[in-house]
C-alpha cells in the first residue's frame, strides 16, 4: 500500500477507545429492546423522587420551603398516599387529596369514549399506586437523575411529565405523561378522547408535515426521521403514532404529541414533542371538554 | 416472517454490534472528531438498527446494513452542526499553526478531512476497514463504478498513486 496510505490508516487505527464505549452500546443493545417490547416504566426509574419525598418525611422544614415554590406545590398535591408523613401541623393547609367522588359520572359519557372509561378509572387507581410503589423502593440509582415536569394544572385537569435521564458519556432521556382529570379521577388516554381510531392517520399526518416544515424551515438544523423531507434515509421512518402515544394536554387546552429520544429522530434532538391544530381533530373528538 | 427471524437472529445482531463497535466508533469519529460525539453516533446508530432490523433481508449484508446506518448517522450529525464544525476547524488551524511539526502527517490528515465526506467515506471504508469495493458500495448505496471513480478523484486530490488490484481489493 501507499506510504502515505499507510500512515493515514495507523493514524486511524490508532483513534483512542474511550472506557465509555463498552458500557454506551450494553444501554444502548438493552434499552433497545425494551424499546421494541413496548413501553415499560420501570419502578427504580424515580429515583429522585423518591429522594424528593424522602426529604419532605425527613424534613419539615424542607417540605415548608417546598410548599411555597408554586410547581412543586402543586406536585405535593397530587402525590398524596396514606404514608405521606409530614408535620402535619406546618403542612396540612398544603395537602389536598383529590376528592373521591365514585358514581357520578353522569356526564362523563358525553366527554369521554365510554369503551375506555372503565380503564381510565383503572389506570387512575394504578397511577397512585405507582407513586406509592416508588416512595415504599427506597433508595437511590447513581447516574440517574429523574422527576417530575407540571405541564397544566387547572381546575379540571393536571398534566404531569415523569422524567429520566441517564448522564454518562452521552444521555438519553425517557419521559411519561400522566393527565388526570381531577374532578373525576380518572386518567387520561388518548383513546378515550376519541370517538373512533381515526385520529391515528389524522394526527400522524400533521406531525409528518410539521417535521418536514421544521427541518425545511431550519435548513436541516433540525432532523426527524420521515419521508420526503429532503433527505434520502433508508431507514425505519416515521409513519403512525402509537395509539396510546405520549402525549398531554398543554396551558391553551391543546393537544401535545410527545416522542422520546430516538423514536422519530436522532438523539441530538433529544425528546420532541408536537402541538395538534385542534381543528383538524375536532371532528373526531368525543368533546371539547378536555382539548379546545 | 420478518418477525420469526428476529428471534432466532437477536443474538447474532448483538454479537455482531459487540464485534464491531470499536470499528463503528472509529468510523464515527473519522468524522466528527470528537470521542463524545462519537459516542452519540453509535449509541443512535445502534438505536436505529435495532428499530430497522426486521427490514433487514439478507443477513450476509449485516455488516454493510449497519456501517451504512453508522455513516449516515455522522452524516446527519455534520449537517445538524455545520456551522460548529467550520468555526472547530478554523481554531484548531489556529492554534496548531506553528506547532506543526509535533504533527508529522498533519498536511495528509488535514488533506484527507478537507475531502467532501462522499469522498472521505471511500477512502476510510475501503483502506482503513479493509471493506471490498462492492462492499464499501452497499454502504454507500450507490453502485460500484461510481465508488471507483471516486475512488480514483479521491486518491488524486490526496496525490496518492495506487495500483488497480489495490482499488478493487481482489482479495
Amino acid at each position: 500500500m501507499d506510504k502515505k496510505l499507510e500512515e493515514l490508516k495507523t493514524e486511524y487505527k490508532n483513534i483512542p477507545i474511550p472506557d465509555e464505549l463498552d458500557f454506551v452500546v450494553e444501554r444502548a443493545l438493552k434499552k433497545g429492546k425494551t424499546n421494541k417490547r413496548g413501553y415499560k416504566w420501570m419502578a427504580g426509574t424515580a429515583a429522585a423522587a423518591i429522594l424528593f419525598i424522602g426529604g419532605i418525611n425527613i424534613s419539615p422544614a424542607m417540605a415548608n420551603t417546598l410548599s411555597e415554590v408554586p410547581i412543586v406545590g402543586s406536585i405535593v398535591k397530587v402525590l398524596t398516599f396514606t404514608e405521606f408523613k409530614v408535620d402535619e401541623d406546618k403542612y396540612k393547609a398544603d395537602i389536598k387529596v383529590p376528592a373521591i367522588s365514585d358514581s357520578e359520572n353522569g356526564d362523563l359519557a358525553q366527554s369521554l369514549n365510554e369503551k375506555y372509561l372503565k380503564e381510565g378509572q383503572e389506570l387512575y387507581e394504578q397511577f397512585k399506586d405507582e407513586i406509592e410503589e416508588i416512595e415504599k423502593e427506597g433508595g437511590g440509582h447513581v447516574g440517574v437523575d429523574s422527576g417530575y415536569e407540571v405541564k397544566t394544572d387547572n381546575d379540571r385537569i393536571l398534566s404531569i411529565g415523569r422524567y429520566v435521564v441517564n448522564t454518562v458519556g452521552s444521555s438519553s432521556t425517557v419521559m411519561k405523561y400522566d393527565t388526570i382529570d381531577k374532578k373525576n379521577d380518572i386518567l387520561l388516554s388518548l383513546p378515550m378522547l376519541f370517538k373512533d381510531d381515526s385520529y391515528v392517520k389524522i394526527i400522524s399526518e400533521n406531525i409528518q408535515e410539521q417535521m418536514r416544515e421544521q427541518m425545511k424551515e431550519s435548513n436541516f438544523e433540525k432532523i426527524y426521521w420521515v419521508a420526503d423531507s429532503g433527505i434520502e434515509d433508508n431507514f425505519e421512518d416515521f409513519e403512525l403514532i402509537k395509539k396510546d402515544q405520549n402525549f398531554y394536554i398543554n396551558k391553551d387546552g391543546k393537544l401535545v404529541i410527545s416522542f422520546d429520544k430516538y423514536e422519530v429522530s436522532p438523539g441530538f434532538m433529544g425528546i420532541v414533542e408536537f402541538v395538534i391544530p385542534t381543528e383538524i381533530i375536532s371532528d373526531v373528538l368525543v368533546s371539547n371538554e378536555y382539548i379546545k | 416472517m420478518g418477525k420469526r427471524r428476529r428471534f432466532n437472529d437477536d443474538d447474532l445482531f448483538t454479537e455482531f454490534i459487540r464485534d464491531n463497535k470499536e470499528n463503528c466508533y472509529r468510523l464515527a469519529y473519522s468524522y466528527v472528531r470528537n470521542s463524545e460525539d462519537a459516542l452519540d453516533i453509535v449509541q443512535d446508530a445502534i438505536h436505529k438498527a435495532i428499530l430497522s432490523y426486521d427490514s433487514l433481508q439478507d443477513l450476509n449484508m449485516l455488516k454493510s446494513w449497519f456501517f451504512r446506518i453508522v455513516v449516515n448517522t455522522s452524516l446527519d450529525f455534520l449537517r445538524k452542526h455545520k456551522r460548529v464544525s467550520i468555526m472547530d476547524a478554523e481554531t484548531m488551524e489556529f492554534i496548531s499553526s506553528g506547532k506543526e511539526d509535533h504533527y508529522e502527517n498533519i498536511d495528509l490528515e488535514r488533506a484527507l478531512d478537507q475531502l467532501a465526506p462522499e469522498y472521505k467515506s471511500i477512502i476510510v471504508l475501503r483502506f482503513f476497514e479493509d471493506l471490498k469495493i462492492e462492499e464499501v458500495a452497499d454502504v454507500l448505496n450507490e453502485n460500484v463504478n461510481t465508488i471507483k471513480t471516486r475512488l480514483y478523484r479521491a486518491l488524486k486530490l490526496l496525490r496518492i498513486e495506487m495500483k488497480d488490484e489495490m482499488i478493487k481489493g481482489a482479495n
